[in-house]
């Protein structure tokens, strides 16, 4: 919302600079993004006098004027349609620069010598009307510079107005709000219509069919007036708040709205059919065309203005080419009315058509404003097309709107605040932006609220009032603390730093990417018979769907690494994944974590050659992470999926499966436009991590007694897996076996084909006694039958 | 006849100069063994030096003997040092090259936006609040309508919203973990709701679709609009120092009345102007304000009894200031060179 400061001033007295007015308000709730002065782009212009004009013989548009700019006539060629003799416009003289770098210099122009430029409003910036010369009042002092002639110029308020203030979506409104903060009063000038006494019914009568829709259609009629540009003062203001000038008549209606917040709508009246309107609902696939030439398909929820034949108006949101006010004009039907703000929105949004009667409407405007903003209107218009004002004011109003009571606490409002007001201040700041304060017994004080701020209902609302308006700055800030039941920490949350913390340490850089991603990238990664959590209006194809697994954003960050020649990289990173079930509408969101290997392990180094990541790094990675957080064994089991068959594996632990690791297929590395196929990668449902991690730490006592170590080297079957294996050893045991490790696997000359070596160490203990020998070795011999039998193991050596 | 003494001691200096010159250079246990033998051997150069005592004056005698004794106790100990370290490294010592790069270990780091979201969530903690955590595709009733937003309401324009469908959306704010918990706990509640957010911005510099939010959520009895400006001072002073001073300006936001946007002064100029401030002294931060009653409905407290107040912030906005990033697209790109910086 744009005001100026001399439009504001016309309402409220005050000394404020525009600064000083633009600080206020943005510390009254009324947020100014910008103050500016109205520039003036224009040199060496000066006010002169069309003394004589006649047409330039050879070209029709063209007038041979003689300007007189106090002292001297200059010869002035000009192509505007009102050069008549006897207009003051302003003259750029020869040298002058006008907007967009314009420079004027004296001339010849077919034949003729023209010795400067008379201007339009556009030409010197003031405004976007460029069909005629800007026409100065007959008194301006001819000579004088065009810049003194018109004064200081006006400075501009762009104000964020929050959804809950249509009140000051108005000059008045915020002109209130300067005199509620610098305790003058408003002045709103009483209006006098003179109209020519007649029956208004034998011209318009108004029939409201949808009486929840609109709560009040008020209009007027007059004749006799004359469509021509505005003046000047009027089209200046509309420019500087961004309102386009169109004619006298549109402009008005436009400039009360801008002044008052009222939206008003003038029709042609010769051009509505049956002296009546009607306000009725639209039928379903009603088609209209509203006066930005857009046709409009219409369902049963839009309200239309009607005449006694045809739509005319789409309520509320903008006027029909059918019905709009025409070059020849001389009688119109002016509309003051209230729509119901929720279904103004809704048409607005449907027909993706907001405009700035709409935006009014649907944060609602002040039902007992509409007589006052038509007979502004009606007043301007009689001043600046002529005409009559005929018969009474129609005013349809059958469910009156009446001003809300409400009793306030005032011990209430000052424990919400924090402060301690007294009952005196509160109604004084109460009653300072018009507000009726009645004091009632004790600690109550009743407040009758204008219909202008339908955002008061309540007693929090005139809290917020009070609060706005003695300042926020001068509440005290309650730096105690406030003492509650302690709190318990949320293990969950501890759990994931935990988390991000142990992988950081291992190494991996956390990433932080976007969750929204391209369709392309996510089909590898459904689970089985899963569709797209997909969004009804994306920003883009390539932000369109939900992603459905971690590994998407890792692989999205290789790739954008990879594309500035960064080879190498561990990363990882914690985040929400999401997927629809099969047939299912509800979607399912888990948080996950993943992390990838690329590249090398190690560069090249003085001690030793580069070397690329394999399976194994990314096992270290998965079971130092599950030991961490207290998950000691896991099975595997092959995963498939977005890994190769052979290098991935699932992780299950208590026979559920957490996860999966492995290498990523090329097929998946091609999507992302990955060159090389050294990725690893693993995943985990982080909620399943969670479920299973350690949750108590329980001291278990260390052996007293000397552990003892025994090598045990197979030879087996080269596919006996190495996890079956250990297994059987576990199995066949016994009790004190406390410890195994693989320490050697070796496939080659050494052994026969066919076969392998696997080693491991064992280590017994026993938390009664020293163990002997002779146990030991029953042990293992024990182990090494039931391996035997289990997979034809046999002992390499001993 | 007899020699001058000072050229004997001249003899013994040089002796000694040139047996820690050769020490010096010993490289194995060999070399050292080869130079024991030298100088310290029955017939080494060491011994022989005794034979000069006779040399000299009978007087002068005492003192060119105590010289050579400490001669040949500084070459045994020097020697029996030289031994220990050949222990020590149990091998030869060649030249050793400490400057070597030592062996690369992979170093790893957390997120910068991550970084910021845990000091934020210590402070919180710290003050007594517990974190909250919900999902990111919410109900339009808990992202929206719970919070005083009904459908058709131009107070929805303030957010551009992902619809998934009608009833699901992104969430717009974390706020919809405030219902939630509302609706799960009774109050006292002093909670915090970390997380990610999604609104329909096209990316520029200060834009993201994806950005992260902490809210805070306070409801007691008597809770105050000064305690609220209280517990945003003490964040803001425990985030940038005590220094920091805090202004509220009056605002609106559906779920809260009276609602305020906060700022900080400006922690690069002081408060004095600058271009980051864009010379006001103040770098706005985000939405407060004292929960609306309206929402006690929607959760089933009793607004006559309890009241409380609700803050957010932007984690983007508070580590772009914090590191000086004047680009919010640079924390989704996880530039490796950028990553290594924190």
């Amino acid at each position: 919302m744009k005001v100026t400061l001399n439009w504001l001033k016309e309402f409220v007295d005050f000394s404020l600079s525009a600064t000083q007015v633009a600080d206020a308000l943005t510390m009254a709730g009324l947020e100014v993004e910008e103050v500016y002065t109205l520039e003036r782009n224009f040199s060496r212009v000066v006010v002169g006098k069309i003394v004589k004009s006649q047409k330039h013989p050879d070209a029709d548009h063209l007038s041979l004027c003689q300007v007189d700019v106090g002292g001297n006539i200059l010869p002035i060629v000009c192509g505007a349609p009102n050069a008549y003799e006897g207009l003051k416009a302003p003259l750029a003289l020869d040298g002058s620069v006008l907007l967009n770098d314009l420079k004027v210099e004296t001339r010849k122009i077919r034949g003729f010598e023209s010795q400067g430029m008379l201007c339009s409003e556009a030409e010197l910036g003031l405004s976007e009307r460029s069909e005629q010369l800007m026409e100065l009042a007959a008194d301006a002092e001819v000579g004088k510079e065009l810049g003194q002639y018109l004064g200081e110029p006006d400075s501009v308020f762009d104000i964020n107005v929050t959804p809950n203030r249509p009140d000051c979506l108005s000059v008045i409104g915020i002109a209130r709000e300067i005199a509620a903060m610098t305790g003058s009063s408003l002045k709103k000038p009483e209006l006098n219509i003179a109209a020519i006494p007649d029956a208004i019914e034998k011209y318009m009568t108004v029939d409201i069919q949808a009486e929840e829709r609109c709560f009040r259609y008020s209009g007027r009629y007059l004749r006799d007036i004359t469509i021509k540009p505005a003046p000047f003062w009027m089209a200046l203001r509309l420019h500087a708040v961004g309102i386009r000038s169109i004619n006298n008549v549109v402009d008005v209606t436009n400039y009360v709205m801008m002044e008052v917040g009222q939206p008003l709508h003038a029709f042609d009246y010769r051009l509505l059919e049956g002296k009546k309107v009607i306000v009725r609902t639209a039928e379903a696939g009603e088609r209209f065309t509203t006066l930005d030439g857009q046709e409009h398909e219409l369902d049963q929820d839009s309200l239309l203005i009607c005449d006694g034949v045809k739509p005319v108006a789409l309520a509320g949101v903008m006027g029909g080419l059918n019905s709009e006010v025409q070059p020849d004009t001389n009688t119109i039907f002016l509309e003051s009315a209230y729509f119901e703000p929720t279904n103004i929105r809704r048409t607005a949004k449907r027909l993706d058509l907001s405009t700035e009667s709409s935006r009014r409407f649907e944060r609602g405007i002040d039902p007992n404003g509409t007589i006052y903003a038509m007979n502004r209107a009606a007043s301007l218009i009689v001043d600046l097309a002529g005409g009559h004002v005929v018969g009474d004011a129609i005013d349809n109003y059958p469910q009156k709107v009446t001003p809300v009571e409400i009793d306030l606490s005032v011990h209430q409002s000052n424990v919400w605040l924090g402060v301690s007001l007294k009952k005196e201040q509160i109604a004084e700041i109460l009653s300072s932006i018009e507000l009726s304060v009645e004091q009632k017994n004790g600690d109550t004080l009743r407040a009758i609220v204008p219909t202008f701020r339908p955002d008061l209902t309540r007693p929090i609302d005139l809290v917020e009032e009070i609060a706005r308006l003695y300042g926020y700055d001068n509440v005290e800030p309650n730096v105690a603390p406030r003492i509650n039941q302690l709190q318990e920490a949320n293990p969950r949350v501890l759990f994931r730093d935990s988390v991000r913390q142990t992988v950081s340490g291992m190494g991996f850089r956390e990433t932080c990417n976007l969750s929204l991603i391209h369709k392309k990238f996510g089909h590898e990664f459904l689970p089985q018979k899963a569709g797209f959590v997909e969004l009804l209006n994306p920003l883009s194809e390539d932000l369109s769907v939900f992603r459905p697994n971690m590994i998407i954003s890792l692989l999205t960050s290789v790739a954008y690494n990879r594309n500035r020649q960064m080879h190498d990289m561990r990363l990882f990173e914690i985040g929400n994944v999401a997927w629809k079930e099969d047939g299912q509408s509800v979607k399912t969101e888990k948080t996950q974590i993943a992390g990838i290997l690329a590249g090398h392990r190690q560069g090249n180094a003085w001690y030793g050659k580069a070397k690329e990541f394999d399976f194994y790094d990314i096992k270290g990675v998965v079971e130092g992470l599950l030991a961490k957080i207290g998950i000691e064994k896991f099975e595997q089991e092959s995963a498939h999926d977005v890994f190769w068959d052979a290098e991935s594996s699932k992780v299950i632990v208590d026979g559920k499966s957490c996860g999966a690791f492995g290498k990523i297929t090329d097929d998946v590395l091609t999507l992302f436009k990955i060159k090389t196929n050294d990725l690893f990668a693993f995943y985990f449902d982080f909620d399943k991590l969670f479920e299973n991690r350690r949750k108590e730490k329980i001291y278990n006592p260390v052996p007293r007694f000397p552990s003892v170590p025994f090598d045990l080297a197979l030879l087996i079957d080269v596919n006996v897996s190495a996890g079956s294996l250990e297994k059987e050893i576990w199995k066949s045991g016994g009790e004190n076996l406390v410890d195994v490790h693989l320490f050697d696997y070796y496939k080659g000359e050494q052994v026969e084909a066919g076969k392998k070596s696997v080693a491991f160490s064992l280590t017994f203990s026993s938390k009664e006694r020293t163990l002997s020998d002779d146990e030991i070795e029953n042990v293992i011999d024990q182990i090494l039958a039931h391996l035997s039998g289990q997979f034809g193991a046999q002992l390499r050596d001993r | 006849m007899a020699e001058n003494l000072e050229t004997i001691i001249s003899v013994i200096a040089e002796t000694e100069k040139a047996f820690f010159y050769r020490l010096s250079n010993a490289a194995t246990r060999d070399d050292l063994e080869e130079i024991r033998i030298e100088y310290l051997s029955r017939k080494g150069k060491v011994q022989s030096l005794f034979s000069l005592i006779g040399k000299v004056d009978g007087a002068d005698r005492p003192k060119i003997g105590a010289e050579l004794n400490r001669v040949k106790k500084a070459v045994q100990d020097a020697i029996d040092e030289k031994q220990k370290s050949f222990q020590r490294t149990g091998k030869a010592i060649e030249f050793f090259d400490p400057t070597l790069p030592g062996r690369t270990v992979s170093v790893g780091s957390l997120h910068p936006l991550m970084q910021v979201m845990d000091e934020v969530k210590q402070i919180f903690v710290g003050m007594g609040f517990r974190i909250e955590e919900g999902d990111e595709i919410e109900t339009d009733y808990h992202n929206f309508e719970a919070l005083n937003i009904p459908k058709h309401h131009p107070s929805r324009d303030m957010q551009d919203t992902f619809y998934l469908s009608d009833e699901y959306v992104l969430r717009t704010h974390t706020s919809p973990v405030q219902i939630h918990t509302m609706e799960d706990q009774k109050p006292p509640i002093r909670m915090i709701a970390p997380g990610r957010c999604f609104r329909k911005d096209t990316p520029d510099a200060t834009h993201s679709p994806t950005f992260h939010q902490v809210e805070g959520l306070c409801v007691d009895r008597g809770v105050s609009f000064a305690d609220l400006k209280g517990v945003v001072l003490a964040f803001a002073q425990k985030l940038f120092g005590k220094d920091v001073k805090v202004r509220f300006r009056p605002s609106f936001f559906p779920f809260t009345e009276p609602s305020a946007e906060y700022d900080f002064s400006c922690i690069f100029c002081k408060g004095q102007g600058c271009r980051v401030c864009k010379d006001t002294g103040w770098l706005e931060i985000s939405g407060a304000g004292m929960v609306d009653p309206a929402v006690f409905g929607f959760v089933d407290y009793n607004a006559d009894v309890y009241s409380g107040y609700a803050f957010g912030m932007g984690i983007e906005r508070i580590a772009m200031l914090k590191y000086q990033v004047n680009d919010i697209r640079i924390f989704y790109e996880n530039d490796l060179r950028f990553l290594k910086q924190f």
